[in-house]
């Protein structure tokens, strides 16, 4: 399969401080990747990487020259602007419609982000993320403001963009049951100066339940690993 | 409508305050409203004053023009570049601090008596502030906003529309709100003292015949012409930032 990002041997340091330690990762098209790790473990500074917003200290990133979608931890809309001009702002030829259709957005074209409530807001941004038709879809934590229902219904729309389109996802999150919901693949890291230590598989087919007895199961053998992290440190 | 009754109940209020200045103080220095309302009405069709009025306006128009063609760009570059603003900073403090009085003797050694004083010194005297506020209004730029533009590679012409103008919309309102009243003043007081031609040429040949109720009266046509033209300004700006957020 294409592969859609390596990394090798990727450091990251803010002055004495060790953030990112030695990463090595492939992601192949069309993959579903979920980072889990502990606050501070570098997960957002991955993702501002390889998205090209910050510059590694060593190592090689490369995301092959693919378009890239953002969904941002916090909505960051242009406050003055329609949401109609905030998706049309970073693609002008978007098909704004269709996608505010598909986000379940339609009607809200001519309202100000600050009319709209967060879960809507957050819908924005993935719409935004979306009208630029990426290659490479970046979650960073975009769900953690919001309530269960907010998030189980975008999370669901996801995973029908992305069997629709088979984007790459690469996401960030603290939630065990996010990160089940969406990953193909979840990488478990170390707390900081961060490692990727353990990465698990996530077989369980397009249709998932947050309730399923198989999404249980891997559930609780996360636990017992990010328990054993807990203990380590 | 309430804010309205209470604007009313104001006026009111004022009036009645003048009106017993008015009965404390000798006559011919605190002249009654009626009286002083009387000579308004007569001067709003007086061509001298009218002509005069007119001559203030526009001088007050193109210090105005001045501040947000000059002082706002200037406050923009020095909000971006701490080096600039650090270099100018000084020169903009001094530019403060310096009383009209000062500008107005070296103006009228360099240009003599007519329009070019009040205008300059009307633009310096806004100058500082009109900076320094831009500068407040890009240093407050939502630095997000910019990280995602630039992660989805928005054309720069595109972020300067939509983002930095966006944030810079209130600062510019604000500036205006300040500096129209402030235009007024110092255009006036320039035109007293240094001549030329104007409302503040007018204010002094009332008071060289010891006309006060005259005073007064040309002073209300300079307050007047002060609202009438902040709400002006406000509601081409109100329009044309609506414009802009729906285009």
């Amino acid at each position: 399969m294409e592969n859609c990002l390596m990394v090798d041997k990727l450091y990251k340091y803010y002055g004495p401080l060790t953030v990112l330690d030695n990463w090595n990762l492939t992601i192949s098209k069309g993959q579903r990747l979920v980072l889990l790790g502990p606050s501070g473990a570098g997960k957002t500074t991955f993702l501002r990487i390889i998205s090209g917003l910050e510059e590694p200290s060593s190592g090689v990133v490369n995301s092959f020259d693919q378009k890239i979608g953002f969904v941002f931890q916090e909505p960051r809309l242009i406050p003055w602007r329609s949401i109609k001009n905030n998706l049309l702002f970073v693609n002008q030829n978007g098909d704004h419609k269709q996608i505010l259709d598909r986000l379940r957005l339609t009607g809200f074209e001519d309202y100000l982000p600050s009319q709209l409530s967060g879960g809507m807001k957050q819908r924005v941004n993935l719409a935004r993320a979306l009208i630029t038709r990426p290659d490479l879809l970046i979650l960073d934590e975009a769900f953690s403001s919001l309530d269960l229902r907010v998030k189980a219904s975008i999370m669901e729309d996801i995973n029908q963009l992305w069997l629709e389109n088979k984007f790459t996802i690469i996401g960030v999150t603290h939630d065990l049951k996010e990160a089940l919901y969406l990953a193909d693949r979840i990488i478990i890291l170390s707390s900081r100066p961060s490692q990727i230590i353990e990465e698990i598989r996530v077989d369980l087919g397009p249709d998932r339940s947050f309730s399923s007895p198989d999404l249980l199961k891997i559930e609780s053998q996360l636990i017992d690993i990010m328990c054993s992290i807990q203990a380590e440190v | 409508m309430k804010s309205f009754f209470r604007g009313f109940v104001g006026i009111i209020l004022f009036i009645l305050i003048w009106q017993l200045l008015a009965m404390m103080v000798n006559k011919s220095i605190v002249p009654a409203p009626v009286e002083t309302l009387r000579l308004l009405a007569e001067f709003l069709f007086s061509a001298q004053i009218v002509l005069a009025a007119w001559e203030t306006a526009w001088k007050v128009f193109l210090s105005l023009l001045l501040v947000m063609f000059i002082g706002m760009p200037a406050g923009v570059f020095l909000g971006l570049s701490d080096t600039l603003y650090d270099m100018f900073r000084p020169i903009i403090m001094v530019i403060q601090a310096v009383p009209v009085i000062s500008w107005l003797s070296l103006v009228i050694f360099a240009w003599g008596i007519g329009w070019k004083g009040p205008v300059f010194i009307a633009f310096l005297s806004l100058l500082p502030i009109s900076i320094l506020t831009t500068v407040s209004g890009v240093r407050n730029l939502d630095k997000n906003l910019l990280e995602m533009a630039r992660l989805y590679k928005v054309p720069r012409s595109k972020i300067w529309k939509d983002i930095y103008l966006g944030s810079l919309l209130p600062f510019i309102a604000a500036i205006l709100d300040v500096s129209i009243g402030q235009a007024w003043k110092v255009i006036l007081v320039a035109e007293y003292l240094s001549g030329g031609s104007g409302l503040g040429v007018e204010i002094l040949r009332m008071r060289m015949n010891i006309d006060f109720p005259g005073v007064w009266a040309l002073t209300l046509i300079a307050i007047l012409l002060g609202i009438t033209t902040e709400r002006i300004i406000k509601l081409v700006l109100g329009r044309l930032s609506h414009q802009w957020k729906i285009a």
